[in-house]
């Protein structure tokens, strides 16, 4: 018996070695090396063509000592500040009216999921075209002059809106599945005791998707603090708006291919590894406070 | 769960047959020699398919292939090819990277290229700018010249005449350009000459028109600080705020040439390798607009008032491509007339080669309108070099920042000027 | 309170959700009948004070120049077969690894794991030029195995199918064992036809991030006839700057078959998606 259950150990161990070979040495190859040779070059001053000499913190001093980074920081935790909370509230309410039983919801789902299906080059396309200053139709509408695009102070706000127009959609139907998981026999319950909707909505509907609203948190903050693609497509290089606008992503961007340091642009990348590592386990340590898995 | 089992399978399979596939950068199947050919423009892979063409025709044992890729990511992937030694067989070099490739050794040094045939070769057939934009800093030439080029001021003649103003000619100056503005943006609402912020569309002309200069004489340092620089600089930025020129904030937006296209200006500086396609992607504007020479400063600090900006790409390649043998001998046929008189044919741009500008002039006797686009070909007798050092790639986003934050109100004039000059010569300190 | 009271507090109510998904449908829509109506005109048209809302004359110009920029039948194949390679490594492999990580005891599997979970903190920006470099070293740039690269294995996907067989209860695979299974047969067997609600869901949840990727089609592919519908448009804006009107119908003409499927396929798609967020 004994022996048979150290061979049946050893042949786990070999398939699990074996099924996960794959996965591990793709993950190597592909993300973790490139990782590794990015701190790497976060302290060395490099030169054209992948060359570089190991000099220790001087990209960090640079970094710090840099009004663009610190910019490009606030700008990040605006744009976030933004996205995530505006985005999940609209896309929780999306989700709610969503779970209703009326007709057409079908219809409304899939209109909000739409932009999912649109490659993001044509959103951002059509989006600045809607928000031109000059020929825009917005303008138009509101009989205002805004430089949506090209003023520093508003830009970041308009791909804020992009960003959760694409996005409202996807989180409303992740929240939706956690909605439908919850008993009707709690709301039953509720209406008995003379609860109304709002008191229902605070104390069962939240409470019960909060383990959905945490992972849709978690992946939301996650792609805001990242955000680089959108911002590449809605700022132009000729943009007066560009410094005063770009995301961390985007200044490693510029730093590493547009001005050549790929040694600096490494150092904004370490630091926005370690922003995200903080603010996830500054998350996971929150939700105990508030997300609920007693369900 | 047979179906997963296909499916891996299938996987395997296919991605074997994907490396197998993928390996034909040398000798394939065939027999024969494929080459790949990099290029930035869509515009001219026409042009460069049909010298291909004519080369392959010629030699029946090699297949050239024209491969596009954006201006903006064209040199993350070069320098990645360049890094991994898999740089394409040939490829286009222009001045702003030609030094940083050169000096590093990524391409090959083609002084020697022609010794065989005439060893005055670059001489007798290119002009002294052409060879100046094809030199690594040690003085040899690192690419064949390919094509030279001007900028030329682009005008929308219907709106000249219902202001009543007569078109722009040799003789026009500066003053000429911003009081025909004036009239045009009081007669028509549309806006005049758009000046917007660029370099070599843009202010460079002005700068070495007025007998300033970006970088000083030592080709090192930066010439922000004279102050015939500073003059003409400050004379283009401020016409943005004259009420004739819409501000940096619009051109960011729309670009002065879509301004212009749909009849919202009257006025722009354009390149020439632009004008063929402009010419066929707006029909209905044919016959509307045309072209002349670049106003000249009315009282220059130096010299003439008189430059047009006069850049040139080569063709290049690298010095330990597998090919080497093989692609010297295009090259040599690229360079070659025939080469550059099928370039200039195509309407691509005006070819390097001295006495064939005309083919490239020709190709705009097919319209209906003739542009009068000889000016272009005119300018080269006072085209000032594209401004360029082996820092540049440093030292420019610092100073096209600095330009955007002048125009914005970010920072004053002056304050601009000092950052423009610092990024320069500290550009050539970290070295 | 009685009983039409109730009644009509119900009617505003569902009113008012009524109201709040026109609207909302609206500013969801409304991009893409401005993209259609503007893709219609003519670049002089489409910058006229004020905009008109109906082109004054119907003209494909647009279209033909977009299509005589692009080859748009390749941008869809290769579009495809990117999505298609993706979704079949990212479910075939994160299966695997999966059910390991949730199944199996071996030495090690901890920290092998936390690579799974560190790979999805980085940004995927650092990894666009090593990857070019390698796949340039063995000259697979220029293939679709070039645009497939970088989703050959999936990290979200492997710590997705982790939770979907930690999910499942051990007497399963129990029984397999005691059947004569050895583990690679319970799984391919027992196990993984358990999860295709599972994989069906990371397959649409990979699709969709295939089809949105840009920076890396851009750098990876840079013959035309090899580009994605995302790199393809990027590539049509540096043509056309600032010429909308062209843009917008490339746009359509990119957006138009995805859509076309979406409307057919709607209710699999999204519901494959919402159940990446569950657990």
């Amino acid at each position: 018996m004994k022996e048979k259950a150290s061979k049946r150990s050893r042949s786990e161990s070999m398939w699990g070695y074996i099924m996960i070979a794959p996965t591990i040495i793709g993950l190597l190859v592909l993300n973790i090396y490139p990782f590794l040779d990015t701190i790497k070059l976060s302290f060395s001053k490099t030169l054209p063509f992948g060359l570089y000499e190991l000099r220790g913190v001087q990209n960090y001093v640079k970094m710090f000592a840099s009004a663009e980074f610190w910019r490009a920081n606030m700008n990040t935790i605006y744009f976030c500040v933004l996205t995530v909370p505006i985005g999940l509230f609209l896309a929780l309410v999306v989700a709610v009216m969503l779970n209703t039983k009326i007709k057409g919801r079908t219809f409304f789902r899939a209109v909000f999921f739409l932009p999912m299906v649109v490659a993001p080059a044509a959103v951002a396309m059509v989006w600045k075209w809607i928000f031109n200053t000059e020929y825009g139709i917005l303008n138009t509408l509101l009989m205002h002059h805004i430089n949506w695009i090209t003023d520093p102070n508003i830009v970041i706000v308009t791909c804020a809106i992009v960003a959760i127009w694409s996005n409202i959609g996807y989180d409303a139907v992740l929240l939706l599945s956690g909605l439908q998981n919850i008993s009707q026999s709690y709301y039953e319950a509720a209406s008995l005791d003379g609860a109304t909707k709002l008191q229902q909505f605070f104390h069962i509907t939240l409470p019960m998707v909060s383990p959905t609203l945490f992972v849709v948190l978690i992946m939301r903050l996650m792609s805001s603090i990242k955000v680089y693609d959108l911002i590449y497509m809605m700022i132009e290089q000729s943009n007066p708006a560009l410094t005063s606008a770009q995301s961390l992503m985007y200044l490693f961007f510029r730093e590493s291919f547009v001005t050549g340091d790929r040694g600096l642009g490494s150092a904004v990348v370490i630091w926005t590894v370690a922003f995200i590592g903080v603010v996830t386990l500054v998350q996971f340590w929150g939700q105990k406070k508030w997300v609920n898995y007693e369900v | 769960m047979k179906k997963l089992k296909k499916a891996v399978l299938l996987l395997a399979v296919c991605l074997i047959a994907t490396l197998i596939g993928g390996c034909g950068s040398g000798a394939s199947a065939d027999g024969k020699t494929h080459l790949t050919f990099q290029i930035w423009d869509v515009n001219q892979r026409d042009g460069m398919q049909a010298m291909c063409d004519a080369y392959t025709a010629q030699h029946p044992d090699v297949v050239i292939e024209v491969q596009v890729t954006s201006w903006d990511e064209y040199w993350t992937k070069l320098e990645a090819t360049a890094i991994s030694n898999q740089m394409p067989d040939i490829f286009w070099m222009h001045t702003n990277e030609i030094l940083k490739y050169a000096d590093y050794g990524k391409i090959a040094d083609l002084t020697d290229l022609y010794d065989d045939v005439d060893p005055g070769f670059y001489q007798e057939h290119f002009s002294e700018v052409s060879l100046k934009n094809i030199q690594g800093s040690d003085g040899r030439y690192y690419g064949v010249p390919k094509d030279k080029d001007t900028i030329g001021l682009v005008y929308n003649k219907e709106m000249f005449d219902q202001a009543g103003v007569a078109y722009p000619d040799e003789s026009w100056t500066w003053d000429d350009l911003c009081e025909a503005s004036q009239k045009i943006y009081d007669a028509t609402g549309y806006y005049g000459y758009m000046a917007y912020g660029d370099d070599q569309l843009g202010y460079w002309n002005f700068v070495y028109q007025n007998g300033g200069s970006i970088l000083a004489d030592n080709g090192i340092n930066g010439g922000f600080n004279l102050p015939a620089t500073q003059d003409a600089m400050r004379f283009y930025i401020d016409l943005q705020k004259n009420n004739w020129c819409p501000d940096q904030n619009y051109f960011a937006e729309t670009s002065p040439g879509t301004a212009f296209f749909s009849g919202q200006g009257a006025m722009f500086f354009e390149g020439d390798w632009n004008i063929l396609s402009e010419m066929q992607n707006y029909p209905n504007m044919i016959g509307k607009w045309d072209v002349a020479v670049l106003p000249k400063c009315p009282n220059p600090a130096n010299g003439d008032g008189r430059a047009s900006i006069s850049n040139g790409l080569c063709y290049a390649t690298s010095p330990t491509g597998k090919h080497y043998e093989t692609v010297k001998d295009v090259l040599r046929f690229f360079g070659s007339e025939e080469g550059q008189r099928i370039q200039g044919e195509s309407g691509a741009a005006i070819p390097a080669y001295i006495g064939l500008e005309d083919t490239w002039v020709g190709v705009f006797d097919q319209f209906d309108y003739r542009l009068n686009v000889e000016c272009f070909v005119d300018m080269f007798d006072y085209g000032v070099q594209s401004v360029n050092n082996k820092f540049r790639p440093t030292w420019k986003p610092d100073v096209s920042d600095a330009l955007l934050k002048i125009y914005s109100g970010q920072i004053s004039f002056e304050d601009g000027m000092n950052i423009m000059q610092q990024a320069v010569d500290e550009a050539a300190l970290e070295d | 309170m009685n009983n039409s009271s109730l009644e009509r507090a119900r009617k505003i109510r569902t009113a008012g959700i009524y109201a709040f998904f026109i609207i909302g449908s609206i500013v969801m829509i409304f991009p893409f009948v401005w993209m259609l109506l503007t893709s219609f005109k003519t670049v002089e048209e489409s910058m006229m004070v004020p905009p008109t809302i109906l082109p004054a004359a119907w003209q494909l110009k647009n279209f033909t120049d977009a299509m005589a920029s692009l080859p748009f039948g390749a941008l869809y194949k290769n579009t495809l077969l990117m999505i298609f390679w993706r979704v079949v490594c990212a479910v075939v492999f994160s299966s695997m690894a999966g059910y390991a990580f949730a199944k199996l005891n071996f030495k090690g599997k901890d920290l092998l794991f936390s690579i799974v979970l560190v790979q999805q903190m980085l940004p995927s920006q650092i990894f666009i030029t090593p990857q070019y470099q390698m796949l340039a070293k063995v000259g697979l740039t220029n293939s679709i195995f070039g645009l497939v690269f970088p989703g050959l294995v999936s990290a979200f996907g492997t710590f997705f199918m982790r939770q979907a067989y930690l999910g499942i209860p051990n007497e399963i695979a129990e029984a397999a064992y005691l059947d004569g299974c050895n583990q690679w047969q319970s799984f391919v067997k027992v196990m993984a036809p358990l999860t295709t609600a599972s994989m069906a869901a990371l397959a649409v949840f990979t699709a969709v991030f295939a089809y949105g990727d840009l920076m890396w089609p851009l750098i990876v592919n840079t013959d035309l006839n090899l580009m994605t519908l995302s790199s393809g448009l990027a590539t049509l804006r540096g043509q056309f700057s600032t010429n909308f009107p062209v843009m917008m119908a490339g746009s359509l003409l990119a957006m138009i078959p995805m859509v076309v499927l979406y409307l057919f396929f709607q209710k699999q798609f999204i519901e494959g998606v919402a159940m990446t967020g569950g657990k």
